[in-house]
């Protein structure tokens, strides 16, 4: 579980949140929406220490987060998978090492590498691309990879920031299915993203942002 | 759901992983530099000229004060008498300047001996019989303890000088004290130079592993940004310093080699000219080794520093 407590985020006179009172359960699927500026990214970036509030406490399953730091911050990012717009996939290796990336920070074997990197390009459609060098795919085949990153170490959280951002309403469709499917299994999901089109057709919640603050959804 | 933490392993589990993820790392970073060999080429030069450079003003100061021990001896005068003294006259003096503290022995030379040597060294028997006495003068020779300063032998030569009888007073080794005592500068000098050159490597390497590490940015930012730790970001930037530091000091050592078969020639015909035994020294096996050492650790400083660097403006942003 998720918990934004009263949490702000002020840059000199801008806040980019005010008492921000948000919780997502255990296993719920979550949109953040909001336009341009209303706070999105800094909700993932409080909840992934890239950032720290200036008010306010955030705590995942009980623990208050916002007092780590050093190694405990990296331990804590592995309990996150996330998906960025923009993929950010490494492009000087294969799709197979993009994919691995998490599993070997994790310290898993190599025989165990490859099971579950196989096993995660399969659920995304993309095991025969395995080998593949990812600025030959194309941008939905790009994002289905950073998800496969995301989700390869299975991770109790699948966080994501505008993945649909780049890619046309088809393609946006399947890549949300895909959320869908992963929070089927259990793992908590929370997107950001101002694409209300496709949201709305999704039965799952919706919380709205505008200034950094919460104004239509309800907090928990 | 279950997900596996490098602390959370027992001690005994997480060795092989820690052993992995270096192997990966080295051959990550072996393999990116392989994509560049003209600059991985030229960063080792330029780590091996660094190292090269005081290596041979190191051996070349080892060189000459390996020769100088060889002769090496304690300071030593020639106390050559007045016409009054004679044999018995010299003799007392002898014993006296024996007891002296600084003084190790002293070994009189007979004026008819000394003329004996001498016309064996110069061949000049007929000359000298037609004068019409020996000209040379009854002669001291005066050697002092090994641990006697310069300063000392210096105050004993006035004393010598002033003692009764006592002509003139030569420091036989005068030449030689000069020449240590240059020797010693010049080995400052070479550490000075080293110094120098080492801090200059560890800036241009500091510089390029820099570039490196900018040029990476976007792989160190994913790599934190999914949970993995700065040592585990840090690692293959560790790897390219420790290649770069082995590839430029083995290449060090070569040029080191090259140096020394260059100047081995015409050293050893001198040494030849001077009917010496002594040859040049090569260096030994602690000059490659050396060599790596140093550039291994140069290597490390630098790739820790632009890392660190790194590091810190991510985390400001």
């Amino acid at each position: 579980m998720i918990e934004f407590d009263r949490v702000s985020r002020r840059h000199g006179d801008q806040h980019a949140l005010r008492n921000l009172n948000l919780a997502v359960d255990q296993g719920e699927m979550t949109f953040l929406t909001g336009h341009s500026g209303a706070g999105k990214s800094t909700v993932l970036k409080l909840l992934l220490l890239l950032d720290r509030p200036t008010g306010g406490e955030i705590r995942v399953n009980g623990d208050r987060i916002t007092h780590l730091t050093g190694g405990a911050v990296a331990r804590y990012r592995r309990r996150f998978g996330v998906v960025f717009q923009d993929h950010r996939l490494l492009f000087d290796r294969s799709v197979h090492d993009n994919v691995a990336l998490p599993l070997e920070i994790a310290g898993f074997s190599p025989r165990d590498i490859t099971r579950r990197v196989r096993a995660a390009l399969d659920k995304v459609g993309l095991l025969a691309s395995e080998r593949a060098d990812p600025a030959s795919l194309s941008g939905g085949e790009q994002q289905r990879v950073g998800i496969a990153r995301a989700v390869v170490a299975r991770p109790e959280f699948l966080i994501a920031d505008e993945p649909t951002g780049n890619l046309d309403p088809q393609l946006s469709s399947e890549i949300m299915s895909l959320f869908e499917a992963f929070n089927q299994v259990g793992v908590t999901v929370l997107i950001a993203t101002h694409d209300m089109p496709l949201i709305c057709r999704l039965r799952h919640r919706i919380v709205t942002l505008s200034s950094g603050s919460l104004v239509a959804g309800d907090a928990s | 759901m279950k997900i596996s933490l490098l602390r959370e392993r027992p001690l005994w589990r997480w060795w092989p992983v820690w052993l992995l993820q270096h192997q990966s790392a080295a051959a990550s970073s072996w393999k990116k530099l392989q994509e560049r060999p003209l600059s991985t080429f030229m960063t080792w030069l330029l780590v091996a000229l660094s190292l090269a450079l005081p290596a041979s003003l190191l051996l070349t100061v080892n060189n000459l004060n390996s020769v100088t021990s060889h002769f090496e001896r304690p300071p030593q005068f020639s106390l050559l008498l007045t016409e009054q003294m004679d044999l018995d006259d010299a003799t007392h003096l002898q014993q006296a300047i024996t007891n002296w503290p600084e003084v190790a022995r002293v070994k009189l030379i007979p004026r008819d001996e000394a003329l004996s040597q001498f016309i064996a060294l110069t061949g000049l028997n007929p000359l000298l019989e037609s004068l019409p006495r020996n000209p040379l003068p009854h002669t001291l020779l005066v050697s002092l303890h090994n641990t006697a300063p310069e300063k000392d032998s210096t105050l004993l030569a006035k004393r010598l000088e002033s003692s009764n009888g006592v002509d003139q007073v030569v420091l036989d080794t005068l030449w030689m004290i000069r020449l240590e005592e240059g020797l010693r500068a010049a080995s400052r000098w070479v550490l000075a130079v080293g110094a120098m050159m080492l801090l200059t490597t560890v800036l241009a390497l500091g510089n390029i592993l820099r570039l490196t590490v900018v040029a990476r940015g976007d792989e160190i930012l994913v790599v934190r940004l999914i949970g993995g730790s700065s040592a585990f970001a840090r690692r293959p930037f560790l790897y390219t310093g420790l290649w770069y530091g082995l590839g430029g000091g083995a290449l060090g050592a070569v040029m080191l080699w090259l140096f020394c078969g260059w100047l081995a020639g015409p050293v050893n015909a001198l040494f030849i000219l001077y009917e010496s035994q002594q040859r040049l020294q090569w260096p030994g096996i602690h000059y490659p080794l050396g060599l790596l050492a140093v550039a291994v650790v140069l290597g490390w400083i630098a790739s820790w520093m632009a890392c660190e660097r790194h590091f810190r403006q991510l985390d400001k942003q």
